[in-house]
């Protein structure tokens, strides 16, 4: 019987067109939404992932990766002396107002990078050396900042250019001037700003010379000492904070910053508010959509289901045709859907507009929540058939 | 057991059927008395409102009446749960509707399987079966079609061809011929009564149709929600208020 389900099924043409749009759109919705979501999401602990180390430092009450609470530079001598490290490396980050040559300013992320061991150095430059970083008023530009700077440049015939920054074009961070020696690829941020790499040294000059410029340190363990155990140490002994660079935002490791910083934004914020509006808009457009089509199908149906009745099917082969129809639905719905959820994720990925990362979590819930609108179909049908009459079709 | 019990394939005493409530109720069977007989054609006639389709529906079990016994081929249907009819009527009816209530989005082999796959026949043994009684009905070539795509005269065809698939011992016909002309209406219970004409076999017909009378071998006349009478001949009958 399963087999004519499907053939009634896919029978109705218009029916199913609209069923499988219903159901497309609502796994659309909630699969997009929730890509962009995460996307931005996993863009507030955008330092931890261009910023690698596997240890990192704090003041006790940082809770999250862009607050810095600046230590003393006396700090990172004590974490240094903690057993189990290998070595330890000042990291500053702050945001400074970066003046172009039309005179705009920009708000920039200024990261200043131990110049001895580049710790904390962008793994992946497309223009320059990172070595040129250790020449004077120099710094890295992001990609994209560049992109962004660029457009508020002025070019050599004084008129505004559209061009990206490039190495040898120069800025100023607190009229001090920055050229730029290297352009690298790193991963945009919750934030917004460029980033821009110099020497913590520098970093300190540009910063007007705060009294406090150590943001971070960034530690190394040495071999056979797990992250987590020196965290631990490193806890006990200097009475600061210490972090796992772990980026897994599922797990459980109290220790990773990024985790935590995720989490933050997560209480802190409106944006899971506003996404999951959005992501439950797409569940009950889906419910209502396709509850509305499948019960309309059954309706139409329902003198046939009643024939059916009449000829010795039982209520309970007449609930598994109709779950099968609203499943294979679903499936297809899911199908097209995420399809296109991942279509549009790559559209938005290849122009560099908003992050869009679709965890296999999220197809997972989709999945789940599209069977789930299936199912309430069904058991909606299910209910109208059951109160059919098998004598009904004697009536004419 | 007596010649009679072995003869007698459906039997119903002292039947009464009510619908609405206490206070407004409607009568649709009062003290009713039938008897079908095996290997017989027999038709249910009377002016509408008498009670034909209420009986009809009593006799196949989709009705539960509220007093009375109704017998099918032995077995007493009255005192049977939902399960248990449902079970009986996928074993042992074949139905021809009136409005042929064949599913417009299945092909007509398709169709004709259903009752097939209800009593959980492989697909390919209820293909096959179908195929062949389609045969048997004039249709071959037309198995892959909608029903939609037939004259009335084919499409009831091819609800005679659902109802007699199972092999079925009684076939029960809801006015078979009223959406047909009258030579189609003919030709269809020519069919019926082809098809069907085994000792093992009864094929009740419920009818306002004078014209088919003639393919009865007997004909039960309601009236006021009981049998008035039951002639061997049409022509006994007044069918001028029919």
């Amino acid at each position: 019987m399963y087999r004519l389900a499907l053939n009634m099924l896919f029978g109705d043409r218009a029916k199913l067109a609209m069923l499988l749009c219903g159901l497309a759109f609502s796994a659309l919705l909630m699969a997009q939404q929730s890509s962009v979501f995460f996307g931005i999401m996993s863009w507030t602990y955008t330092p931890m992932v261009n910023i690698r180390a596997q240890v990192w430092v704090s003041d006790p009450m940082v809770e999250q990766v862009n607050d810095a609470k600046p230590l003393r530079d006396t700090d990172l001598g004590r974490v240094r002396s903690v057993d189990g490290v290998a070595w330890a490396a000042p990291l500053h980050t702050s945001f400074v107002q970066a003046r172009m040559q039309d005179g705009n300013f920009k708000l920039i992320t200024l990261v200043g990078i131990d110049a001895d061991t580049f710790a904390g150095a962008p793994a992946v430059l497309t223009q320059g050396r990172i070595e040129d970083l250790r020449l004077p008023d120099t710094v890295i530009v992001d990609e994209w900042g560049a992109s962004l700077m660029g457009r508020m440049g002025v070019g050599p015939d004084g008129k505004p250019r559209s061009t990206p920054l490039k190495v040898g074009d120069t800025f100023e961070i607190n009229d001090i001037q920055a050229r730029i020696v290297g352009i690298c690829k790193v991963r945009r941020a919750f934030t917004g700003g460029p980033f821009v790499y110099t020497t913590y040294d520098r970093a300190k000059g540009y910063t007007l010379g705060a009294r406090r410029t150590l943001s971070f340190m960034l530690v190394e363990p040495q071999k056979g000492v797990t992250p987590a155990e020196l965290c631990g140490r490193i806890e006990r002994d200097t009475g600061l904070k210490a972090w796992t660079s772990d980026t897994v935002i599922w797990s459980w490791g109290e220790r990773s910053l990024a985790r935590n910083t995720f989490w933050w934004f997560w209480t802190n914020t409106g944006i899971p508010f506003s996404f999951g509006t959005a992501v439950l808009l797409g569940l009950f457009v889906g419910i209502a959509i396709s509850g509305q089509t499948f019960y309309s199908f059954v309706l139409e149906n329902l003198k046939y289901f009643a024939a059916i009745k009449a000829m010795g099917a039982g209520m309970g082969v007449i609930a598994r045709m109709l779950f099968v129809q609203a499943f294979t639905a679903g499936l297809i719905g899911f199908g097209l859907g995420a399809g296109m959820a991942q279509a549009i994720g790559r559209a938005m990925i290849e122009k560099g507009m908003p992050p869009f990362v679709m965890f296999p979590q999220i197809l997972w819930a989709t999945f789940a929540l599209v069977l789930g609108i299936s199912f309430v179909s069904a058991v909606i049908g299910i209910i109208k058939v059951s109160r059919v009459d098998a004598a009904s079709v004697f009536r004419g | 057991m007596s010649h009679q019990a072995h003869t007698v394939a459906v039997r119903a005493s002292g039947v009464d059927m009510f619908f609405g409530t206490p206070e407004n109720q409607v009568v649709a069977l009062k003290q009713a008395d039938f008897e079908a007989r095996r290997g017989e054609l027999i038709m249910l006639v009377g002016p509408s409102g008498c009670g034909k389709t209420t009986l009809l529906s009593v006799i196949a079990g989709t009705l539960t009446p509220q007093a009375g016994t109704v017998e099918v081929f032995g077995q007493r249907l009255d005192g049977l749960g939902q399960e248990e009819l449902t079970s009986f009527r996928r074993k042992n009816l074949g139905f021809v509707f009136q409005s042929f209530n064949l599913i417009p989005t299945l092909s007509v082999v398709e169709n004709v399987m259903v009752p097939l796959l209800i009593q959980g026949r492989p697909y390919d043994e209820a293909q096959a079966r179908a195929l062949a009684i389609i045969e048997k009905v004039g249709l071959k070539g037309r198995e892959e079609g909608r029903p939609n795509a037939l004259s009335g005269g084919q499409q009831q065809r091819v609800a005679i061809a659902r109802a007699l698939v199972h092999e079925p011992p009684l076939l029960i016909c809801d006015e078979p011929t009223s959406a047909l002309d009258k030579d189609t209406g003919a030709h269809i219970m020519e069919l019926v009564r082809d098809l069907s004409r085994s000792p093992e076999r009864c094929v009740v017909v419920v009818t306002h149709d004078h014209r088919i009378f003639r393919f009865a071998d007997r004909i039960a006349e309601m009236e006021d929600g009981r049998i008035s009478r039951v002639v061997d001949d049409p022509k006994l009958l007044d069918t001028s208020h029919l």
